[in-house]
């Protein structure tokens, strides 16, 4: 396994294939913490207001970063025609799971530089108070939970489908759904089911009170409960997916 | 002499139609095997069975003496190199780092990536790129991946594809080398007899799925003394047998 590692970062150079990934958290970053923090509700409660927020982001970017990260790392392959040298020289299950490492471990640590910065932007801005840790581990914890999800899966589709568009397209309509999911509160079984629904099924702030007329006079943040049917759902998805694209790779005839 | 691979009743379907039928594949040890065809005879799709890239439907493979199954098939294509229809490479890497790849999976000795391509002559490329080779070094550069642990069974499916005369010529001239050099065994698939007839010891002629003759070369002569080797090859092929 190590061995197949390696040749993962061999056949990454001159590929920008991080640098990609960190342009796309950048840009994530951007979008997410551009705004105005002038208001006194926000600078009270800047910390919880930001976990109310970012789902909406991180279920743009995160669900692209998967896409572009997993349909770059499969399309070197099926560009160079190589499995049929591979599948002579190492199991495919094997060279399915290396690449699901190389490229899942990628994107787990740009959540976690994503995550990072926001505690240093929250302290850069002033926000009232310590961060809650206890509820930023916890919104990592679900961050992450929802991009394996989307990783796994995009990463099952670009490795069995050689026309990389038919990834793309999965990507793009679900992360559109996705965050559609977020914006019909009457529907929860939409983002409950859909793994791009994932990131708003696992908000646990929730912001009541604010209306258009007297906007954060009356408003207060709660924490929500998370239907725990969604975590199990998240776990039999990230079996499922795995399992399915993997038992689908090795059958596949070159 | 012993055989290195032989087939028995080997058959693959596509949606119901036999692309392989029944044939019976026997390569002798040390000898260079020349596996012809016309277009969509089944050339690669046996060649891809041998290397387990395509399941059989029925039949059975024997390589090395032992019986390919799901569970020894990596053990035994570890002493196999291969080149199947387009070579395989990464574009964005030059050829050493491209071989690298393939050295480090099989775990064989670095000095070999530096001996094979001075075999197919890609030595002195340096830092180019593969994506900008031209047809036939991307072939020598798909040669030398197949090389690489210098195995004891080599299987070229159409090999001179894209190579100017002189590199014919000098693949050709390779490849009658390797038995003697490395003790290798060679199956080596064509359409084209005359380009096979300088190098092959045996030969085996496919057409629509099934095995038409195998044998020694020199042997093909017989069949009809009065008629060339290509006009016997067009004979048993059938000349205008829509595909
Ligand atoms: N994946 C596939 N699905 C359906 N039919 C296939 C598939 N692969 C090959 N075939 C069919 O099998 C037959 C044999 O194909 P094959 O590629 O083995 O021919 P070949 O002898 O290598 O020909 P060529 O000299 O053109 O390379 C053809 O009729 C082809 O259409
Ligand atoms: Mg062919």
């Amino acid at each position: 396994m190590i061995k197949l590692l390696r040749c993962e970062l061999l056949k990454m150079r001159h590929k920008y294939i991080f640098l990609t990934l960190l342009a796309i958290t950048a840009a994530g970053l951007v979008f997410s913490l551009y705004g105005d923090y002038s208001g006194e509700f926000i600078q009270k409660n800047g910390w919880c207001m930001m976990l109310y927020q970012l789902p909406l982001a991180n279920g743009i970017f995160f669900p692209i970063a998967c896409l572009v990260i997993s349909s770059r790392l499969a399309d070197t392959e099926h560009k160079a025609s190589s499995y049929k040298q591979l599948f002579t020289l190492e199991k495919r299950g094997r060279i399915y799971d290396a690449k699901l490492m190389t490229g899942l471990s990628m994107t787990l640590l740009s959540v976690l530089i994503y995550w990072s910065v926001l505690l240093v932007f929250g302290k850069i801005i002033r926000f009232y108070g310590e961060p809650p840790m206890e509820l930023y581990l916890r919104y990592l914890a679900c961050t992450a939970a929802a991009t394996a999800v989307l990783y796994i899966l995009q990463h099952g589709i670009s490795m069995l489908f050689k026309n990389q568009a038919v990834s793309f397209f999965t990507g793009a309509i679900g992360t559109f759904i996705g965050v559609f999911s977020m914006f019909l509160p009457q529907l929860p079984l939409l983002r409950q089911l859909i793994p791009w629904g994932f990131y708003g099924a696992l908000q646990f702030m929730g912001l009541y009170g604010w209306t258009s007329e007297e906007r954060y006079a009356n408003a207060y943040l709660k924490i929500m409960s998370v239907d725990p049917a969604v975590y199990v759902i998240i776990a039999v998805y990230i079996i499922l997916f795995y399992a399915l694209g993997k038992y689908l790779f090795c059958r596949k005839e070159t | 002499m012993k055989e290195t691979v032989t087939t028995t009743m080997l058959t693959k379907e596509y949606g119901g139609i036999e692309c392989v039928s029944h044939l019976n594949m026997n390569v002798k040890e040390g000898r260079i095997y020349g596996f012809l065809g016309p277009n969509g005879a089944g050339k690669s799709t046996t060649l891809k069975m041998l290397l387990g890239l395509v399941r059989p439907t029925d039949g059975e493979i024997t390589i090395f003496g032992k019986r390919l199954t799901s569970k020894n098939r990596l053990e035994i294509l570890r002493s196999t190199g291969s080149l199947i229809e387009s070579p395989s490479y990464y574009g964005h890497l030059t050829a050493r780092e491209n071989l690298k790849i393939y050295q480090t999976i099989l775990g064989v000795p670095e000095k070999n990536i530096d001996e094979v391509l001075k075999i197919v002559r890609l030595d002195r490329q340096g830092k180019k790129k593969t994506s900008a080779y031209s047809l036939g070094m991307k072939q020598r550069l798909g040669l030398a991946s197949a090389l690489l642990s210098f195995p004891k069974l080599l299987i070229l499916d159409e090999p001179t594809n894209g190579l100017d005369p002189a590199g014919i010529q000098e693949m050709r001239d390779l490849i009658c080398s390797l038995p003697k050099e490395y003790g290798m065994t060679v199956i080596v698939s064509s359409h084209i007899l005359s380009e096979i007839d300088q190098m092959a010891d045996d030969i085996g002629i496919i057409a629509a799925g099934r095995m038409k003759y195998q044998g020694e070369l020199s042997r093909l002569h017989e069949i009809d003394r009065n008629k060339s080797l290509e006009e016997i090859f067009l004979d048993l092929t059938g000349k205008d047998v829509s595909l």
